[in-house]
């Protein structure tokens, strides 16, 4: 149940109310704007009708000044009201994309649930910006009425004949091109969904183009890429077709239309009930005004994206947290720091019991190494277990802040993502200000590796750290957990992308940063047998259930399930 | 390791303005029927729109000199015609012309994904891949586009400027006089604005990368950020990085309306202008009303054609940018600098399945990370490198897999190489499509074996439509292991003679990792096979392991002789057996 959170509707409503100032500037000068527009074949007409037919020199300047009042006023409206307008969707996805990010990042967790991360960013990104656009699309929506209306008076004022016929006629004219246009529409969005799908799988083989490589599959991606393109080409081609026909078809009704409308406005000037100017005024009005309300068209279809957009932004925002808050921490905060777990259940743990004690470095091996990821996330309050208690010195882990647990209890993921940045700001993410990184990066076995690199700690890593190399990575991420000095650290597999001679010298290393001191403890969750070889003890986890609790070698010798998951 | 980090960036290619002109008119060329039928179409069919006006004028005429009703019908019913034939006109014109455009970036972008995908490895690494990436996505979109909707409009709009332009000085010479009063605040006023414009989009696409870079890094790395309680200061640099985009795009806005404020003093002198003609025209009696009628709404229909060329300016200049970026990726030779046709002209050992001589390899000339290696594989020999990180092994492997040119010395394979790496990729699609890759003209019966073969078939055939399941990005997820035994099953497909495997078991976590090397084995029977050992039990079941140290090989043997020879292997051995002692 999502009943109190936020709703697209609530979000569309908030922005409007947040930035009312300038949507008011906007549509004021926008209507000013469109009323201008429309105002201009009018007068037009009116020059040709007082001016040139008469061949009153004095008049012609006049109008021609009124001509000019009027570009004034609509350039120096549409310019303010535009700035306007603009200025409070850009700000208005700004701040819905900082309110989205704080989302995501709430100690509480739980936005990230049922999206990829590229959802979520195009979420972050595209939704904000639209939902800003709405404030853009209502502004012009009533300016864009304003011309309207401005020029169904000019028109009625005219005749009312010819006033009713254009505005009948208008809707109307657009009416039919939707409708005509409407199975076309279907059929073309379809047809572009296919030819967006032949530039992913571009995308897609030159991100995987290792592989290809790899195995000498170049030629049969090649053939199948072309082959997808010329689908692909066929797709698009009906679909242009398609709306070239619609293109031309409302070229042609909007032509028919205003021969209608010629035919009626001569009809009622040779009769003298309109003047010369009136007629070339209706005719100029009549073609203006096309302009309004297919722009109408186009606001309604921004307005419907902007309103998916605003659903989809909520969901986020609205979805209930992973876990409950926890009560802010009561009295002094704990000092021994041990972790206990008794008879903790779920996703296929069955039964977990384990309890460190002060300054330990506690091996947990797992036999079925998909439950560690299960373990970590409730370590860690990502998550709660459904069943069984899990206590930091005594108190029940569900009753913590997750934040103010997680400044006691680090738990390091063996994929960890670094950030954006150098070397070093990654490796002191976690670390107090100052603090002194050396050791922690020799601990990890990173200090030699950061040495080769160009520029040192100094090194951009690339976006994500891409650009290091899966084993670079991973020292790294090491170094930082372990330079963050937490008192309590959970390690989930650190060393899986790093060969022996390093994996060994990274195990005594841990060893010696973390072990034996009493304010310290470290959990090993991991099936290497170096790691598991320095820990004072491991508990042996198999089949979901603690089974023992012993020094490596002790387990070694007792169970056959150990040696199996932890010894080739 | 030797990170990519240490190497300098060198972007791939980019074509020159008359080059990728040049690329257009070859890519049209085959073309040049089609071509001229949409031009002429279009021209036609605009031109034919173009006696609206006059017919109006000549309407207004008929008013003006208060003739019978009957006179009116004849205009007005050239006028519905004029609609029709002109409707009919644009839509051939159009689909005529979008035929042209789709059909040669059709050409396009399948020339360019070939070259893009036979570009050498090497290349692409020195570029950073996310150049390449960039290019197939943001690129080929950008043209695509600008083909589809920027270039038909843009065309139209200045066949209409045009040839108004004309109909105007067919009403009378004077009017277009008169109209062309506003040409030249109009080619200041766009000329003033591409100054401005083009480096503040270039900054725009700048600041918007990177707002979009750390989004993907901090919603990525969401749980890490909670982990290090870093929220704030990820929430910050979001506000930054968003605020800098903002800004900027505020001041494109900026621009933009000044543009449109220059370009209604433009439309305000023209206009005035013609009216002025039209004004002094029918005083001195040359033309009619109506006539002046039809100039005047001539130009006042010619705002909305030049406004949209000049603002279609912009995704033209965008789209030849893309285009360039293109055709330089197009243009590349595909076999420059490759590994498969430089150093491999060395005379094989007879027997040997592997040959590598004195080879040697610098990724930064002046500082060589393999010196002289020597090395030969018998057929069907196994061999596992062993090493500490920065050794050398990925880069020997590389080289033997022809991924990079040997700098110095040579390789020499007798057949194909087959490389399985670290990196594994999932080809978004149907799971059999994927292993089609290796060998298009496999049956199911073989797909399913080569599963088997590496214990990927029950997990295979379980999935909900078995290996019809689209897998891969925006398909169904699969774990690390089952990524990596797909890898392998791609390898038994396309069973190459000699096999290169490089960390192919690193990322799946411990327990994973002993599963996946018991079906590298399967996978690697009947090959030769050089294998990067980053654990020993790799090494121990190999015929024999070599040993490298500083780029060079410092011990070779079986497991029994080097792990008892008290060298470089043995204290490797020793490290990693110290845990395991206890069991054996």
């Amino acid at each position: 149940m999502r009943g109190s959170g936020p709703t697209g509707r609530s979000v569309l409503g908030g922005m409007v109310r947040g930035h009312w100032r300038k949507l008011l500037v906007g549509a004021v000068l926008g209507a000013g704007h469109q009323a201008g527009e429309a105002l201009v074949p009018v007068l037009i007409g009116v020059i040709i009708d007082r001016a040139v037919d008469g061949g009153d020199g004095a008049s012609l300047v006049r109008w021609l000044c009124v001509l000019a009042a009027v570009y004034l006023g609509l350039s120096f409206s549409f310019r303010w009201g535009a700035k306007a307008r603009e200025d409070a969707a850009l700000d208005a996805g700004h701040e819905l994309r900082l309110r989205l990010v704080g989302r995501v990042l709430h100690p509480g967790g739980g936005a990230e649930r049922g999206h990829l991360p590229g959802a979520l960013t195009s979420i972050a990104t595209e939704d904000t910006r639209r939902v800003g656009s709405v404030a853009n699309a209502l502004v012009l929506g009533v300016s864009v009425l304003a011309g309207l209306l401005v020029g169904a008076v000019m028109l009625l004022r005219i005749s009312l004949t010819l006033g009713l016929l254009v505005l009948v006629g208008t809707p109307l004219l657009l009416w039919l091109g939707h409708l005509l246009s409407k199975p076309l529409e279907r059929h073309s969005a379809a047809e572009q969904e296919r030819a967006a799908h032949a530039s992913g799988v571009a995308a897609d083989l030159v991100a995987g183009l290792r592989v290809l490589k790899g195995i000498g599959a170049v030629p049969a991606a090649v053939a199948r890429y072309r082959r997808g393109s010329r689908a692909a080409l066929a797709a698009t081609l009906r679909s242009t077709r398609a709306e070239a026909w619609q293109t031309g078809l409302t070229t042609a009704l909007t032509g028919v239309f205003i021969a209608v409308v010629a035919l009626i406005g001569g009809r009622l000037g040779v009769q003298g009930e309109i003047s010369l100017g009136e007629l070339v005024s209706a005719v100029g009005l009549a073609l203006f005004l096309l302009g309004p309300l297919a722009g109408l068209a186009w606001i309604n279809a921004e307005l419907a994206q902007g309103r998916a957009s605003a659903a989809r932004v909520a969901a986020v925002l609205a979805a209930p947290p992973a876990i409950p808050g926890g009560a802010p921490p009561a009295g002094p905060p704990p000092t021994g720091h041990v972790l206990r777990l008794r008879g903790v259940a779920g996703e296929g743990l069955r039964h977990l019991d384990l309890e460190t004690t002060p300054g330990e470095v506690l091996g947990v091996a797992l036999t079925d190494p998909g439950h560690a990821t299960e373990l970590l996330r409730w370590l860690g309050r990502e998550a709660d277990p459904p069943s069984g208690a899990a206590e930091l010195d005594g108190v029940p882990l569900t009753r913590l802040d997750p934040a103010a647990l997680r400044a006691t209890v680090l738990v390091a993921a063996h994929d960890a993502d670094l950030f954006g940045g150098t070397v070093e700001a990654n490796v002191a993410a976690g670390a107090p200000d100052g603090a002194d990184l050396a050791p922690a990066l020799a601990a990890a076995g990173a200090d030699e590796m950061v040495r080769s690199l160009p520029r040192g700690l100094a090194t951009p890593v690339g976006e994500r750290g891409r650009s290091l190399s899966g084993g670079q990575r991973q020292r790294l991420a090491l170094a930082r957990a372990l330079a963050a000095d937490p008192p309590v650290l959970v390690l989930h597999d650190p060393t899986t992308a790093i060969d022996a001679v390093t994996e060994a010298r990274i195990a005594a290393g841990l060893r010696a940063l973390r072990g034996g001191r009493p304010d310290r403890t470290t959990l090993l969750i991991t099936t290497s047998p170096a790691l598991l070889a320095v820990s004072d003890r491991v508990v042996l986890i198999d089949e979901g259930r603690t089974v023992d609790a012993a020094p490596h070698h002790v387990l070694v010798e007792r169970h056959p399930a150990y040696r199996e998951a932890v010894l080739s | 390791m030797t990170g990519p980090a240490e190497q300098p960036r060198e972007l791939l290619p980019v074509a020159t303005g008359p080059r990728t002109r040049a690329a257009v008119r070859e890519l049209i060329g085959p073309h040049r029927a089609l071509g001229l039928a949409a031009a002429l179409t279009m021209t036609a069919a605009t031109a034919v729109g173009l006696l609206t006006q006059p017919l109006l004028g000549h309407i207004v005429d008929q008013v003006a000199e208060r003739r019978p009703v009957g006179a009116l019908t004849v205009p007005v019913l050239l006028i519905a015609a004029v609609a029709f034939a002109h409707g009919i006109g644009t839509a051939l014109g159009l689909s005529l012309f979008s035929r042209l455009g789709e059909t040669a970036l059709a050409g396009l972008r399948e020339r360019f994904l070939e070259r893009a995908l036979r570009l050498p490895l090497a290349r692409i690494e020195r570029a950073g891949s996310g150049d390449l990436t960039a290019r197939v996505t943001a690129d080929v979109t950008t043209v695509a586009q600008a083909v589809r909707n920027a270039l038909p409009e843009l065309v139209r709009s200045l066949l209409a400027i045009v040839l108004t332009l004309g109909a105007l000085a067919v009403l009378d010479w004077r009017f277009l006089l008169a109209a062309l009063i506003a040409v030249p605040v109009q080619a200041h006023t766009a000329r003033w604005y591409v100054g401005r414009a083009v480096p503040l989009y270039a900054e725009q696409r700048v600041v918007t990368g990177a707002q979009q870079q750390q989004l993907l890094d901090t919603i990525g790395g969401a749980s890490t950020v909670r982990a290090f309680r870093i929220e704030d200061r990820h929430a910050a640099r979001v506000a930054e990085r968003s605020g800098v985009a903002v800004g900027v795009t505020k001041r494109g806005i900026r621009l933009l309306l000044s543009f449109y404020a220059r370009l209604h003093i433009a439309e305000y002198a023209g206009l005035a202008a013609v009216l002025v003609t039209g004004f002094l025209l029918v005083r001195g009696g040359s033309v009619s009303i109506g006539t002046a009628t039809a100039a005047a709404l001539y130009f006042h229909s010619l705002f909305n054609p030049v406004n949209a060329a000049l603002v279609l300016m912009d995704d033209a200049q965008a789209a030849q940018a893309g285009l360039a970026r293109l055709i330089g990726v197009a243009d590349l030779e595909p076999d420059a600098d490759d590994a498969e046709s430089v150093g491999r002209r060395a005379t094989p050992v007879p027997g040997a399945a592997v040959t590598v001589s004195g080879l040697g390899y610098a990724y930064q000339p002046g500082r060589p990370v393999l010196h002289g290696l020597d090395l030969t594989l018998a057929p069907g020999e196994r061999v596992a490198l062993v090493g500490a990180s920065g050794a050398g092994k990925t880069t020997l492997a590389k080289l033997i897999a022809g991924i990079h040119p040997p700098t110095t010395g040579a390789v020499t394979v007798v057949g194909d190489v087959g490389l399985v790496t670290q990196e594994v990729h999932v080809f978004a699609g149907p799971l059999a499509e994927d292993l089609l890759l290796a060998r298009p003209d496999a049956s199911g019966p073989e797909l399913l074996a080569a599963l088997e073969r590496v214990g990927a078939r029950a997990w295979a055939e379980a999935l909900p439509e078995g290996l019809a399941t689209v897998v891969g990005e925006g398909g169904h997820r699969l774990t690390a292991t089952q990524a990596q035994q797909l890898a392998l099953a791609r390898l038994v497909l396309a069973d190459p003679p000699v096999a290169v495997l490089d960390e192919a078991t690193a990322e799946a976590g411990s327990a994973g990792a002993r599963s996946l090397e018991r079906a590298a084995e399967r996978a690697l029977e009947g090959r030769t096979a050089l294998i990067v050992a980053h654990r020993l039990s790799q090494a121990r079941s190999a015929d024999r392991i070599v040993v490298m140290d500083g780029g060079r090989v410092v011990e070779t043997g079986t497991h029994d002789e080097l792990s008892t020879a008290g060298g470089v292997y043995a204290e490797l051995w020793a490290a990693w057996s110290l845990s395991r002692a206890l069991s054996h």
